[in-house]
Parts: structure tokens; C-alpha cells; sequence
């Protein structure tokens, strides 16, 4: 279900060739004849019994889908990199570790998946160039970034020997992520602003 | 200006001479040496221990009347000096002749340890008490307790464990608590109220001892020792054993603390400690004599006298013993020690004891019992004039920073970091003119980056929490640098194998720092960080103790198997690829030295005795032979090689291998797989460094190109140093000082320094021949020179906080070991450049022949 759900963000891309247009459409059309499939089979229904409940039934877990793919993706990426700098490991940290992710991911990968799908330009244009081009780049860009620097920034106060509660692990990167996600979206704001003024000076 | 200097490097290689390169170098490593030098002389306070004890016998050697000895049982407590102690306030404001309040100043090295030790010693405690060993901290020095067992009184103590450490024999009983934990105070001090009172009323010791670290229990002593009780003769001291700065800390200051050794010897009738500089405290003194004169006037030699005539005269002969003492002492230090007194502080001290000497003999002249009191007084001033300036002098001498110098030093230190900024510049224009590029001298995102990252590497040295946890802010940092290395590759479209290869390598390597850690914890706190599947596998299951038994194995047969495809795909000189076979049967002779050491296969005892060394000395001398045999080719100069690029990579190779046997081995098991971790770790930064380069595309800025592979190889072998299991508190010294160096050092600084040519080999898209290769050894010094900044940088900032740290508690503990063990990693980075550049630089000599 969530894989198919995947590839409907794709005809943000301009050019494809026949082969990748032919197996998108081949998994939308897959993922459709399932999403009807699962609701005649588990819910017992159909489009003909109860045509507004299966509709619902489909775009609802359609979007699930999209997003949860998009969260869980984002989540597991955050927390590889968070390994690699050094988070804890074990099952105490365990569901901590497993939350952190998750909102981590919800600042960072979610807005970029719902709004680019599986555009892998635009997710390199955003991600890897840094180059937003319009107000909506800016609103993603922007606060993803901010959160990652600031939850990088967050850990530093992690290894000192202050004995406080909050220098526990997922804690203060957690602040320093929601701090540096604030900042970051008053900056994009301010970016967007700018780009309106931008033009109608020129135009004058 | 640049063609000038362009003009001039080129006549200078006309000439045949390397020394351009070299200079720099040797000239940096003289800097850092004399920095080093004059900041350590400053720094670091040294004081000789002397293995003599004193006897009561002694006494007839001094100038000075026997005291009778004749005080009663004595208990003292050590405590924090505080306010709250409010019952003390109360008793000294009561009874004002049996309780006195005084104020203990404690010196610099303020933890618990060096305190008792100064407090028993009567010495001052410093950082190198040279002939004690680090990991022992018994006191070998004479002192109070070990006099007082020898006396034969019977001391029992309570307490801080801290104690047992200091005297592990000198007990008649002990009750030790572990003082470990901070938050803790009453685990130690429940246990010693547990055991105080019936050891109080039993009454069978000389000299008791309670060490509390909370003040509470001090109110249920106050009914013990009223009038009446059981105590009543008994001598009550509380004190702290350093002071308490207002946040609560661990303080420190200036020092009367030298007397309590010295005094409380006096009062129970012991000899003073050898090594004593202390005086005997007057009030103390006086305080215990109320009592001892209630008693003793009746057998008073002049009953005419009044008492306090009496108890000066004992006071003087009591100070005359001290002051002899102190001088045996003195004078002692100076014959014995390297670094004694300078001359006119000692003929001053002469001059002043030899003037108290000549008044108590005018004293002792008239025989009579009617001595005038002024004529004491006179005379204790005398002695206290002598005992003042001695304490004054060791003090200077023993616990006080040399500013000057280490200021000095810093600069120095300062210095050279401005000299390697210089160099680096120039080659950097030089390179540019070489090949007339327009320099445009453009600062690039991977640059600035790089400072970044060393410049929070270096600050973070001046927290103690940073130092301790050096190890994961290296691999915070790699992992940082891997992660834009990621998102370049990304940009790019290529190497994206190696950057992911490069962050799980850092992740691995980052589990191992933590097994490291866990292996060696001795204490619960970090067994907590430690995943608990890491207990299961050391627990349990035979079988995973297998696999890692047969990994390392196995990983060393895959680097012997690599060395041997990389000499047989490669067309090298006998010679050289004799070493490399010669490196291989190391490999394979430690592989079978760790399968025979398995339990798996059970050798006969017979076999286990002679194997033990007899392999490890075999793999030694192979390596030495190896080394030999290289320098010796060195001298004699090669056969020309069409190829010398692939020359160069063999040499790079040769050399590594050489030094991995010795390595792997001493570093034991993790060692191969540890090596394994560095080959990819090289391979992947020097992989990645094309990234860059070919985002340059010809505009070929060596800085910018290679600060922060270099960084990025820097921060790898730090994190492979924390990786072999180490933390730098592990400082000993051991006799066989070359290998451990080799085991400390191995993976951190010797491998790296031998294997930093690998990122510039090969790396030119242009250039012919013999332009090609000066290019070469410019970029290769270049390189050279931005690591040495790098390591010369983390150690200007480790020198700094140990200067503004001076006085912090742990300075002792954790930052003069770390100062130490940094120091000694520059040296040896520098000292191992120039043998690199010595080994590989050779071929620019024959070059401009070859044309």
C-alpha cells in the first residue's frame, strides 16, 4: 500500500522515459486494483455497495500511506545520521531514540515528500544544492535545514559534566531542533517576504 | 615578489637541495620544543621523594633537649570547614582553653589524595613526585601514620577509602567506604558512625581516624566528648582535609596546612616526618599542653616557675627539634635532588637557622630554671622566622606556577603556529606561480569548513567534560565531515559508494570506542552507556566468543592477502618486495600466535611457555630488520624506475607494512580489524578527495583541495587512537618505553604520518615528468605542513587550558596527563614528518639527473 502510494508525486518530473511512465502507471494501477481489493476483502465492501465509504477508504489510505512512507523514510535517515555523530545505542534509549526520529522527520522529510513526492530533482535541488527557487522551496528548505543544524548544535552541551536532567540524550537535540526549526521558519518567512517586495520594485 | 620567490625556489632545486622542505620543519620542531620546554618548566612542579624515615634516635644528632612525651589519646576528624558546624562555634566559645578554631589553607593540588598526602607527609604534594609511580599511590615517603605505627600506636580508621590507598599497611583496622561517587555522602559516612561509636567506647586505639564527607554527624559527638565522659582526656580534631570555595567546590589557596603533620607528631611524642617542612602550631600546641599541664606541674622540674614559663621552655625545645629537622631535611633535598634550591636561598635559610642555633645555645648556656620569658619568645620568633621561610621557599619552589614561563611558552607555541601559516601560504603561491595559475585565491566551502572543524576540536580541549569524551567529539566531527562529504558526492552524482562507506565506517568505529570503553569500566556509570547485548555476548555463548576469537584472524589474513596481491600486480625491486613478503609472514606468524592462544585448540603447557614471547620477539625483529634494510636503500640511492608515481605508492606501502606488524600485534586482537578500518577509512577519504578536485576543475588551489581530506585523515586517527582501546588516562610509564609508544601511538600518529602521501600521489591531471614530481613534493610538504597545523593547533589550545585551569581540581588529575600525553604526540608528529619527508622526499635529488 505505501509503496505504490510513492510514486504519485512523479509527474513533477518533466521528461521520462517509457519504460519509468510505464511502470508508474503501472504501480498506480496496481495500487488502486489493491486498495479496492483490500476493501472488498477485508471491509466487505465496494464502490457499488458503498460507493462513499470505499472512496474514503482509498484516498484515505492513500495519503496515509504517502505521508507515513515519507516519515518513516525521513525517520530512519535521521537516525543513521544520528548514530554516526554519536547517539546512544540500547534499549533504554530505545523509544526515545524511535520518537526523536520521528518528529525529526516530520521537520525535515515530510513537508519536502508531500510537496515533491519522489522528485529526486527537486529533493536534490532542495537537500543537496540549497538552491530554493520560490517561496515554497524556501518554506521547506528552510526549516529543515534549521532543525538539523540546530539539533546538531543541540548535542553539544550533551557530554559536560553539568549533571542536568535535560543533558540527556535525545533532550536538549531535541530543543536545539525545535529552536533552530522556529528561527529557520522566521527566516523563510522573512525570504518570502522579501521575494514579494523583490519584483514590485523592479516593476516600478 | 612571486616570481622572486619563484625564481629562488627553483635556483635552490637547481642546487640539488631538499633542505628547503626540511628547514621549515626542523625549524618548527625546535619551536615547539623550546615552547614546550619552557611552559613544562613552568607547569609542571617537581619535587624529588626522599626514601628516609626518622627515628627517635635521631633526636640525639640535634642540638636540642628531649620533650617528655606524654600526651593522652588523640581522635581527629577531618571535615569540610564551614559555617554550619555550629557546635564547634559553641565549644570554642565555652571551654576556650580545650577548643580552639583554626583555619587550614590547602595548596594548589586540591583533591582529596594530595591533601591527605601533604597533611601526613608535612610535605607539599606535586604533579611528578618522582620516584612514585603513577598507578600506586601509596605514600612511600616518611610520614605521620607510618611513624605512628612504628611507634607502635594503634591507629584505626574510618572512612574515605582514599586512605587505604595512601597507607595500605600502616592500620591496625580499617573500616574503608568508596568515596567514588560525589552525590554520595552517606554511604561513608552512615558507615562510619556505624563503627565510630563502638570503637569509642572500646577504647584499644592510639589514634583514630573518621573521615566523613557530610558534616551532620558532628552533633552526636558533642555528647561524647563533654566533661565526664569517657573521652575527657582525649584530643578532638576537626578539620577539613581542603577548603570549600563558595560554590561548594574544592578550593584552594595558601597554606598553613604543613603544620598539622608536624604538630600532631609533637603532641603524641613521634618523630617528625622526614620530608616535614612544616612548623609546630602554637596554639595547637598550647591548647593540648592545658591539658598536659594540669597533670605535669606537679612533676615540674622548677616548681618556682610559673606554667607558662614551663610550657614555653618545652615549646622552644619542641620548635629546635622541628627546625633541626627541617634543615636535616633541606639540606638532604638539595645534595640528593636534580633540581634542588638554588644557592642563596639556602645560605639564607644557613644564615637564620645558624642565628636561632646560636640563641638557644646562649639560652641553654644559663643552665638556671628562671629563663625570662621575653628571651623564649625571642627565641621561638627566631625558629619561626627560619620555619617561615623555608615553608616560604618550598612553596615557591613546589606548588607555585612559573606564570612567566609558561607565558613565555605559549607565546612560543604561538609562534609556530604563525610559522606554519606562513609556509603554507608561500608553498600555496608557489605552487601557483610554478604553474602560472592565476592565483586566485578564492576561500572555498571545504576550507573554511575544515578551520571550522578544527577550531571546535581545539576549543573543545578547554573543558574537562571534552576531554574526557575526546573520542566522541572526534567522531561528532568526522561524522560531520562524512555527512558533507555525502552531500557532495549527491551534488555530484558519484562516489556515493564511498562517502556512505566512509559514514558507516565512522559509525563502526564509533561502537568499537564505546566497547573500549566498556571493557575497561570499572565503574557502573559506564556501564550503563555500554548496550546491554554487549554483556550477553561476554557472558554467555561460547559460540560468539569463538567468532571473535577467529575474527581478528581472519582480518589479518585479508590484509596479508591485499599486500600480497598489491606486490604481485606491482613491479617493485627485489628488496622491496622481499620487506613486503617479510611483513606478510608477520602477519601469518601473529595469526598463528593468537590461534594457538585460543581456547579452541589447547596447546600443551610445555609449548605455552616458550611461544609466549619467543613469536612477539620474532615479529620485533623482523620489523627492525625491515626498517634497517629500507634506510639502508635509502642511503644507497635506487635503481631509476620509469614510473616513479608507482614508486612512490610502493614506498607509501612498504613502509606501512613495516610498521603494521609491530602494531597489530601490540595492539592484540582489535588491532587487525582496527587496521582493516584504516586502510578503508584512507581509501575513502583519498577516493572522496577527487570529489573536490574535480569540482574545482583545474583551478587547482592545493589548500583548498586538500584541508579537509587532510582534517578528515587527522580526525580519523584520533578516532582510531580511542578505537585501539584507549583513553589518555592510561598513563604509565613502563621501562619498555619504544613499545609502548609504538602500541600508544601506532594507529593515532605513526600510520597516519606514513600513509599522508597516499592523498597526494597520483592526484595530478597535467604536468610531465620532472615538473610533475617537484609539484609532487610541494603538495606532499604542503600537505605535511597543514597536518602538522592540525595537530599543532589542538595542542596550542590544550596548553591553554591547562593555563587557565591551573587551580581547577582536577588539574593533577585529568589535565597535566592530558598536556603531557598531547605534548609528547607533537614532538613525535613532528619528529615523524621529517623522517617521512626524509624517506620519500629522496627522489628529488635524483630527479633533475634524470632529465
Amino acid at each position: 500500500m505505501e509503496k505504490k502510494t510513492k510514486t504519485e508525486g512523479s509527474d513533477a518530473v518533466p521528461s521520462l522515459s517509457p519504460w519509468k511512465a510505464f511502470t508508474v502507471h503501472l504501480i498506480c494501477g496496481l495500487g488502486l486494483a489493491m486498495a479496492l481489493w483490500v476493501a472488498h476483502k477485508v471491509y466487505s465492501i465496494d464502490l457499488i455497495s458503498d460507493p462513499s465509504y470505499t472512496l474514503r477508504l482509498i484516498w484515505y489510505w492513500k495519503a496515509v500511506g504517502r505521508g507515513t512512507l515519507g516519515l518513516l523514510v525521513g525517520a530512519i535517515v535521521n537516525v543513521l545520521g544520528a548514530v554516526a555523530l554519536g547517539a546512544p545505542v540500547g534499549v533504554n534509549y530505545f523509544l526515545k531514540t524511535v520518537n526523536w526520529s520521528l518528529v525529526m522527520s516530520l521537520f525535515t522529510v515530510v513537508p519536502a515528500a508531500s510537496v515533491y513526492g519522489s522528485s529526486w530533482m527537486d529533493w536534490q535541488r532542495i537537500f543537496a544544492h540549497t538552491k530554493p527557487s520560490g517561496s515554497i522551496d524556501y518554506m521547506i528548505c528552510l526549516p529543515a535545514h534549521g532543525a538539523v543544524i540546530g539539533a546538531w548544535f543541540g548535542a553539544w552541551p550533551m557530554p559536560l559534566d553539568w549533571e542536568r536532567p535535560w543533558q540527556e540524550w535525545p533532550i536538549c537535540v531535541s530543543y536545539g531542533a525545535i529552536a533552530g526549526y522556529l528561527i529557520a521558519m522566521v527566516a523563510s518567512f522573512g525570504f518570502t517576504l522579501l521575494r514579494r517586495e523583490v519584483p514590485h520594485v523592479k516593476g516600478e | 615578489m612571486d616570481a622572486l620567490l619563484a625564481w629562488r625556489w627553483r635556483r635552490r632545486e637547481e642546487k640539488g637541495r631538499i633542505w628547503p622542505f626540511l628547514s621549515i620543519f626542523c625549524l618548527i620542531l625546535v619551536l615547539h620544543l623550546v615552547a614546550i620546554l619552557l611552559f613544562a618548566k613552568g607547569f609542571l612542579l617537581t619535587r624529588t621523594e626522599l626514601p628516609y624515615y626518622s627515628n627517635c634516635s635521631d633526636i640525639s644528632q640535634s642540638p636540642c633537649v628531649q620533650p617528655p612525651h606524654s600526651l593522652p589519646l588523640s581522635n581527629k576528624n577531618k571535615k569540610p570547614w564551614m559555617d554550619k558546624l555550629q557546635v564547634l562555634h559553641k565549644l570554642a566559645s565555652q571551654e576556650g582553653t580545650s577548643a580552639r578554631i583554626f583555619k587550614a589553607i590547602a595548596d594548589p593540588p586540591t583533591t582529596s589524595l594530595q591533601r591527605l598526602k601533604g597533611l601526613t607527609t608535612g610535605g607539599l604534594p606535586t604533579f611528578i613526585d618522582v620516584g612514585n609511580s603513577f598507578g600506586a599511590p601509596a605514600i612511600l615517603e616518611d610520614n605521620l601514620i607510618s611513624q605512628l605505627a612504628q611507634n607502635g600506636k594503634r591507629v584505626v580508621m574510618m572512612g574515605d577509602d582514599t586512605w587505604l590507598q595512601l597507607f595500605p599497611h600502616h592500620f591496625n583496622e580499617c573500616y574503608p567506604f568508596p568515596s567514588f561517587n560525589v552525590k554520595d555522602l552517606h554511604t561513608v559516612d552512615n558507615g562510619c558512625t556505624k563503627h565510630l561509636f563502638p570503637s569509642l567506647y572500646e577504647g584499644d586505639w592510639d589514634v583514630l581516624i573518621a573521615h566523613f564527607l557530610g558534616v551532620k554527624v558532628i552533633d552526636v559527638l558533642e555528647s561524647q566528648s563533654g566533661p565526664g565522659g569517657l573521652h575527657e582526656n582525649t584530643l578532638l580534631l576537626v578539620m577539613g582535609d581542603h577548603g570549600q570555595t563558595i560554590n561548594g567546590d574544592h578550593g584552594g589557596g595558601n597554606a598553613e596546612e604543613l603544620d598539622f603533620a608536624v604538630t600532631v607528631s609533637a603532641l603524641l611524642g613521634v618523630p617528625f616526618p622526614f620530608g616535614s617542612i612544616g612548623c609546630v602550631n602554637l596554639e595547637l600546641y598550647a591548647l593540648a599542653a592545658g591539658t598536659w599541664n594540669s597533670e605535669g606541674s606537679i612533676r615540674g622540674i622548677c616548681p618556682n616557675n610559673s606554667s607558662t614559663g614551663e610550657w614555653m621552655q618545652n615549646y622552644v625545645n619542641v620548635l629546635c627539634i622541628n627546625s633541626w629537622q627541617v634543615k636535616r631535611y633541606i639540606d638532604v633535598y638539595s645534595t640528593s635532588s636534580v633540581i634542588g634550591f638554588s644557592n642563596e636561598d639556602l645560605l639564607h635559610l644557613s644564615a637564620l637557622y645558624a642565628q636561632a642555633a646560636e640563641m638557644n645555645l646562649m639560652l641553654h648556656k644559663n643552665e638556671s630554671c628562671h629563663t625570662s620569658l621575653p628571651d623564649l619568645r625571642r627565641q621561638i620568633d627566631a625558629y619561626f622566622s627560619f620555619l617561615a621561610s623555608v615553608a616560604e621557599l618550598a612553596r615557591s619552589k613546589w606548588t607555585q606556577f612559573n606564570v612567566k614561563t609558561m607565558g613565555i611558552g605559549f607565546g612560543m607555541m604561538l609562534i609556530s603556529l604563525l610559522v606554519h601559516l606562513l609556509a603554507i601560504r608561500r608553498l600555496d603561491k608557489l605552487c601557483g606561480v610554478y604553474f602560472a595559475f592565476c592565483a586566485k585565491s578564492g576561500i572555498s566551502f571545504g576550507l573554511t569548513f575544515s578551520c571550522l572543524i578544527v577550531a571546535i576540536r581545539a576549543c573543545s580541549f578547554l573543558s574537562n567534560s571534552y576531554i574526557l569524551e575526546e573520542g566522541k567529539v572526534a567522531i561528532f566531527l568526522a561524522a560531520t565531515t562524512g555527512m558533507l562529504n555525502l552531500r557532495y558526492s549527491i551534488i555530484k552524482k558519484k562516489m556515493l559508494l564511498e562517502a556512505v562507506v566512509f559514514l558507516l565506517l565512522i559509525s563502526i568505529l564509533r561502537f568499537s570506542i564505546e566497547l573500549g570503553l566498556s571493557k575497561q569500566a570499572v565503574s557502573s556509570v559506564l556501564l550503563d552507556i555500554c548496550p546491554s547485548w554487549m554483556h550477553a555476548v561476554a557472558e554467555g555463548y561460547p559460540f560468539w566468543m569463538h567468532i571473535a576469537e577467529l575474527v581478528p584472524v581472519l582480518a589479518l589474513i585479508i590484509l596479508a592477502f591485499m599486500l600480497q596481491k598489491s606486490i604481485a600486480r606491482s613491479s617493485c625491486s627485489i628488496v622491496l618486495k622481499n620487506v613486503i613478503t617479510g611483513t606478510i609472514f608477520s602477519y601469518l606468524l601473529i595469526a598463528a600466535y593468537w590461534t594457538l592462544e585460543t581456547k579452541l585448540l589447547n596447546p600443551p603447557l610445555l609449548l605455552q611457555g616458550i611461544r609466549r614471547n619467543f613469536i612477539a620477539q620474532i615479529i620485533y625483529f623482523i620489523g627492525c630488520v625491515q626498517l634497517l634494510s629500507l634506510a639502508f636503500l635509502r642511503f644507497i640511492g635506487e635503481e631509476k624506475n620509469s614510473n616513479w608515481e608507482e614508486s612512490v605508492i610502493i614506498k607509501i606501502m612498504v613502509m606501512l607494512s613495516v610498521w603494521s606488524s609491530t602494531v597489530i600485534l601490540l595492539s592484540g586482537r582489535l588491532g587487525p580489524l582496527v587496521a582493516l578500518a584504516s586502510v578503508l577509512g584512507g581509501w575513502c577519504i583519498r577516493r572522496l578527495k577527487c570529489l573536490e578536485q574535480d569540482s574545482k576543475n583545474g583551478n587547482l588551489q592545493t589548500l583548498c583541495l586538500y584541508s579537509s581530506p587532510v582534517t578528515q585523515w587527522s580526525l580519523l586517527a584520533v578516532c582510531l587512537f580511542f578505537c585501539t582501546g584507549h583513553w589518555f588516562e592510561e598513563f604509565i610509564l613502563v621501562p619498555q618505553a619504544i613499545l609502548l609508544t609504538i602500541d600508544t601511538f601506532g594507529f593515532s600518529h605513526i600510520l597516519p604520518i606514513f600513509g599522508l602521501p597516499f592523498l597526494v600521489v597520483r592526484q595530478l591531471p597535467f604536468g610531465q615528468g620532472e615538473q610533475r614530481k617537484r609539484f609532487f613534493f610541494m603538495q606532499l610538504s604542503q600537505v605535511y605542513l597543514m597536518y602538522g597545523l592540525i595537530t599543532a593547533t589542538s595542542v596550542t589550545f590544550t596548553i591553554l587550558c591547562v593555563t587557565i585551569q591551573r587551580r581547577h581540581l582536577m588539574v593533577w588529575g585529568l589535565f597535566a596527563p592530558k598536556f603531557v600525553f598531547e605534548v609528547v604526540g607533537l614532538i613525535l608528529t613532528d619528529v615523524l614528518i621529517i623522517l617521512a619527508l626524509l624517506y620519500y622526499l629522496d627522489r628529488v635529488e635524483d630527479a633533475p639527473l634524470d632529465q
